[in-house]
């Protein structure tokens, strides 16, 4: 399964469709139109695998999820009334999916909140290919809870504004706030300590 | 008359938002309000570019590959001798002690180096201690800045409950060096990150006070 979206550099890379364009196509869908949903399955999968393999972090499970989380869009397009973004609405069903999915495979990874890195032996090899600050950044991201990874990446890489993500997280907007003010000072610390020349 | 306290609800109220204003997703309410604050506010100015670097940086991470590169690598990388390791090593040595023959001239031999070990190490003891020398190893494996205004008894405070000692610092970045023992450093990082008084804690390896 390829997690790597071709679509997926929506903030940046202005790749991101526009809000009126996913309505037209949701409403064919709604239509049961199924030409109209193979290009939104295809427009949503990059970002949805992106989205849940911070949540469930469990490769095997994000395709399971990602298309129960587009049958519903599916079966229930129809009911779509259009009060928040289609995004917003095709986001908060994936992260429903993604709970229940997680309260079925625990995550062992998670459960431990630790900084593997520190108990490792450094490795030479491995440094000269990859850069401290991507390794730290990368430490630091699988350090966070995934809600903490969830608002971290629908903030810098979906592109969403703090309101849309309380929507699709179905929690305060405080608690989106929070949630990153913690996540940057994690990540901020990662990229500080990872500079060579800190010491 | 400026009122401290607004200014400070309004700076935290602005530090929030500077992920979305990085991004162009605030309303021009929000917009507005930080980039008033922004004009007047260095530190927030210089979050601000960090936190351009760090979208830069997230966007580009391939998530599943490097998740998924992270949790293989963590199974191949172990720290070099765990405790089970070490236990089972044991194991094997008294294994060998009860084989016949080797147990009497093993004896012998645990005898005689007990013997002299009660004779040599009050002999490696210093007839001093130092001031500050603990017995903490030198061997930083944490790295700290502190908020500017902390209380000497704030830090103190905070080092005791972290267990953590100062074994380096101030280096030109203002930034100090602690040591605290590996079982206990997630523990400890959790602590000092979640505290008032801190502005960085991260781990560090390998670094010499």
């Amino acid at each position: 399964m390829n997690l790597r979206g071709t679509a997926s550099r929506t903030p940046a890379g202005g790749m991101r469709p526009g809000g009126a364009d996913e309505r037209e196509l949701l409403n064919r869908v709604g239509a049961r139109d199924l030409d109209a949903f193979e290009r939104l399955y295809r427009l949503y999968q990059p970002r949805l695998a992106r989205f849940l393999i911070n949540l469930v972090r469990r490769p095997q499970l994000v395709e399971e999820v990602l298309n129960d989380t587009m049958m519903v869009v599916w079966q229930t397009a129809g009911k779509f009334r259009g009060t928040s973004k289609p995004s917003t609405w095709i986001f908060a069903i994936a992260y429903r999916k993604a709970q229940k999915a997680k309260a079925r495979w625990p995550d062992p990874v998670e459960a431990k909140g630790e900084d593997r890195r520190a108990s490792a032996e450094p490795e030479p090899d491995e440094q000269l290919r990859h850069s401290r600050l991507h390794d730290a950044l990368i430490t630091a991201m699988n350090g966070l809870s995934a809600d903490h990874r969830a608002v971290v990446d629908l903030t810098y890489f979906h592109g969403m504004g703090y309101r849309e993500i309380a929507e699709v997280l179905d929690c305060p907007v405080n608690t989106v706030k929070t949630r990153m003010f913690h996540a940057r000072r994690r990540l901020r610390a990662a990229m500080i300590g990872s500079l060579p020349d800190w010491l | 008359m400026s009122n401290p306290a607004f200014n400070d609800a309004v700076h935290d109220e602005a530090e929030e938002l500077l992920p979305w204003y990085a991004t162009g997703q605030l309303n021009p309410a929000d917009r507005g309000a930080v980039e008033r604050h922004l004009a007047s506010c260095a530190r927030c100015q210089r979050q601000l570019a960090f936190e351009r670097q760090l979208i830069e940086q997230v966007r580009a991470l391939d998530v599943a590959v490097d998740s998924g590169w992270a949790r293989l690598r963590a199974r191949i990388v172990r720290p070099p001798r765990s405790a089970s390791t070490l236990a089972r090593a044991t194991r094997g040595f008294w294994d060998i002690l009860r084989r016949p023959g080797v147990a009497a001239i093993a004896t012998a031999q645990v005898v005689l180096l007990l013997v002299a070990a009660a004779i040599l190490v009050p002999m490696s003891q210093p007839s001093y201690q130092a001031l500050g020398s603990s017995g903490a190893p030198a061997t930083a494996n944490i790295i700290v800045i502190f908020r500017p205004g902390s209380t000497e008894q704030d830090i103190r405070e905070l080092l005791r409950a972290s267990d953590a000692s100062v074994v380096g610092g101030p280096t030109a970045a203002n930034a100090y060096l602690l040591h605290v023992r590996p079982e206990r450093r997630p523990a400890a990082l959790a602590a000092l990150q979640s505290a008032d008084i801190i502005q960085l804690a991260q781990p560090v390896d390998d670094a010499r006070s």
